[in-house]
């Protein structure tokens, strides 16, 4: 389940107060949701409220039935490991690790055994192609093939929710089109998909779009 | 991939950093180690040669110090007022003698000469002492080496020995080696010395008691009986050399805790750099899952990695120099004067631990404490 309740934020900047997101209230249905908006809308920010990466100023967030204005640094940080998943535009992978390393790291902070880690991990690579490319660091990979282990880290210990935080936009399209069907691929059953674009036509694969404007949600677009 | 992978990665992803930061606490402990090696090889050394020495009591003028060779002080009288208190206080023989230092600035030019009376020879001093060549008793006009004086001087039998101007002696016993410092002295006849030196004083009494006195009562009573001397048991000589010791330690780990705390500053540095370096890395990590004290714990094994071992390695070059130091004064002067004992590498590796420690906690606090927003730049 994710569910965000009159979620706000709002941050001090000299004697003004700026509201970066205002009263946003959604009960994400399973599936693929697409956040849509200009810059400066409150994208990122909705997306740091819901994953609990930040506290919000009013409101509440339920993620796997944890309230997570109500837990602490750990506590939203065990959340995240056990229910929910992430993809970053820049992909993010820790640069001293191999891609298998870096798949399996969920894994050992979830306290899987070696052997299992590796396993699954290996498993994880192999769907998305990358098997031969399992001992390479992320310097050696290209940046489909490491937005392809950043999905393989993600799913790792098959999250409940997937955040993907424009997720094509450092790749090409051939390589976008690639990742985008691995994502979509994900949310299917009671699984969701949160996907974060400024890009309309990456929106219209979800199954719903929200349209943020100056922090507000304005429109709900089901397709 | 466990933690200590981690942490390898991590310190050889930034490998010329790493090694120097390695090889600063790597000298810092070895330095410790080789300035504590002294303490510890005296102490060895010194009750080494307490055991060897036979008078139970050495009696010198007030105010001598306990670590230079006694100037001649004693006037003769009080030799025999010594002898006089001998049946009442279970004084078995008084020998008197006169020490004489011609120093140097290495071993080979120093010579310490010992003027012994007629009817006592080194045997007196170090009852194990036993001659190599000639004879053990430097009178009526003769000089007895110790083995290790005799080879840096190369003092063999017959060969002149040139104590003044107008007094040579001829050498006429050479002694065997006994690892202590009886090696370096060489005995000669107490008239000699004291025609030498222009005096009739003594500069030093040695009593050696009867088996059921005891040495530091007898001590107290020939102080109180005397006046103007010090008279110093074994067990007391060695209660004062251990607490001159411990001063001396003391300042040696001062001394080195210098450049141990430069050593932790190096580290504190290094980790510092690479949270710094690293920020968006712990910010991934947090965002994954992982709890603060899962950072912490990973930026703390890093500096105590980098401690333990710049640690290994400052012991064993430690090792290496006491070894090498050893070398040098067993050749010049008989004695292993650095050891290299297992508290002292516990105490090392103790005290660098404790510094890696103390070097990473602020680093590792403030890589578990950055936002992860801040981190990954999400704000």
């Amino acid at each position: 389940m994710l569910r965000a309740e009159h979620l706000s934020k709002h941050y001090r900047q000299g004697e003004a107060t700026i509201t970066a997101l205002a009263d946003f209230t959604y009960d994400f249905p399973p599936g693929a949701t697409a956040v849509v908006g200009p810059s400066g809308s409150g994208k990122t920010t909705l997306l740091n409220l819901l994953a609990g990466f930040d506290r919000p100023s009013a409101g509440s967030v339920e993620l796997a039935a944890a309230k997570l204005e109500t837990l602490d640094e750990d506590g939203r940080a065990d959340v995240r490991l056990r229910h929910a998943g992430f993809v970053f535009q820049s992909w993010n992978l820790l640069p001293t690790l191999t891609a298998l390393e870096n798949v399996s790291f969920p894994l050992l902070l979830a306290g899987v055994g070696r052997s299992e880690r590796n396993q699954r991990a290996l498993a994880l690579l192999e769907k998305m192609g990358l098997a031969a490319r399992a001992d390479h660091r992320p310097n050696q990979l290209s940046g489909g093939e490491q937005q392809r282990v950043a999905i393989a880290r993600a799913l790792a210990l098959e999250p409940a929710v997937l955040f993907a935080d424009e997720p094509t936009g450092n790749l090409d399209s051939a390589a976008g089109a690639q990742v985008l069907d691995l994502l979509l691929e994900h949310a299917s059953g009671e699984r969701r998909l949160v996907l974060v674009t400024h890009d309309l036509q990456i929106a219209a694969r979800a199954q719903r779009v929200l349209h943020l404007r100056d922090g507000r949600l304005t429109k709900i677009e089901e397709l | 991939m466990e933690l200590l992978v981690l942490v390898w990665r991590n310190l050889t992803a930034r490998l010329t950093r790493s090694t120097f930061t390695w090889l600063g606490i790597a000298v810092a402990t070895a330095s410790m180690v080789l300035f504590l090696s002294f303490g510890e090889g005296l102490r060895h050394a010194l009750a080494a040669e307490m055991g060897n020495m036979g008078p139970q009591i050495r009696v010198v003028a007030e105010g001598t110090d306990a670590f230079s060779p006694p100037l001649p002080e004693l006037p003769p009288q009080m030799f025999d007022q010594i002898k006089q208190l001998a049946p009442e206080l279970g004084i078995k023989k008084v020998i008197p003698a006169v020490v004489m230092f011609r120093g140097g600035f290495d071993p080979a030019s120093s010579f310490l000469f010992y003027g012994l009376p007629p009817g006592a020879d080194p045997r007196d001093f170090y009852p194990k002492a036993q001659v190599a060549a000639g004879r053990i008793d430097p009178h009526p006009n003769g000089a007895v080496v110790g083995s290790k004086k005799a080879e840096l001087n190369h003092l063999t039998m017959g060969r002149e020995l040139r104590l003044s101007r107008e007094v040579k002696l001829p050498v006429v016993g050479v002694l065997k080696p006994a690892g202590s410092m009886l090696d370096s002295f060489i005995f000669v006849p107490l008239r000699t010395l004291q025609k030498v030196l222009g005096t009739k004083n003594y500069g030093v009494f040695l009593v050696q008691l009867d088996p059921d006195a005891k040495p530091e009562e007898v001590a107290q009573k020939l102080e109180a009986a005397i006046p103007g001397i010090d008279a110093q048991s074994t067990t007391e000589a060695l209660k004062f050399a251990e607490r001159a010791m411990r001063i001396g330690d003391l300042i040696r780990f001062g001394i080195s805790l210098v450049a141990l705390v430069v050593g932790g500053l190096l580290v504190a540095n290094t980790v510092m750099m690479s949270v710094y370096e690293r920020t968006r890395e712990f910010g991934v990590m947090r965002a994954i899952g992982a709890r603060r004290r899962f950072i912490f714990g990973l930026v703390l094994s890093e500096a105590l990695f980098l401690a333990l071992a710049g640690g290994i390695s400052g012991v064993i070059a430690g090792y290496v120099g006491s070894a090498l130091i050893n070398l040098y004064t067993q050749h010049a002067v008989g004695l292993a004067l650095s050891a290299v004992t297992p508290r002292l590498v516990f105490f090392s590796m103790g005290i660098a631990l404790a510094l890696g420690l103390i070097a990473g906690l602020i680093p590792a606090r403030n890589a578990s404490r950055i936002p992860v927003t801040e981190a990954l730049g999400r704000i």
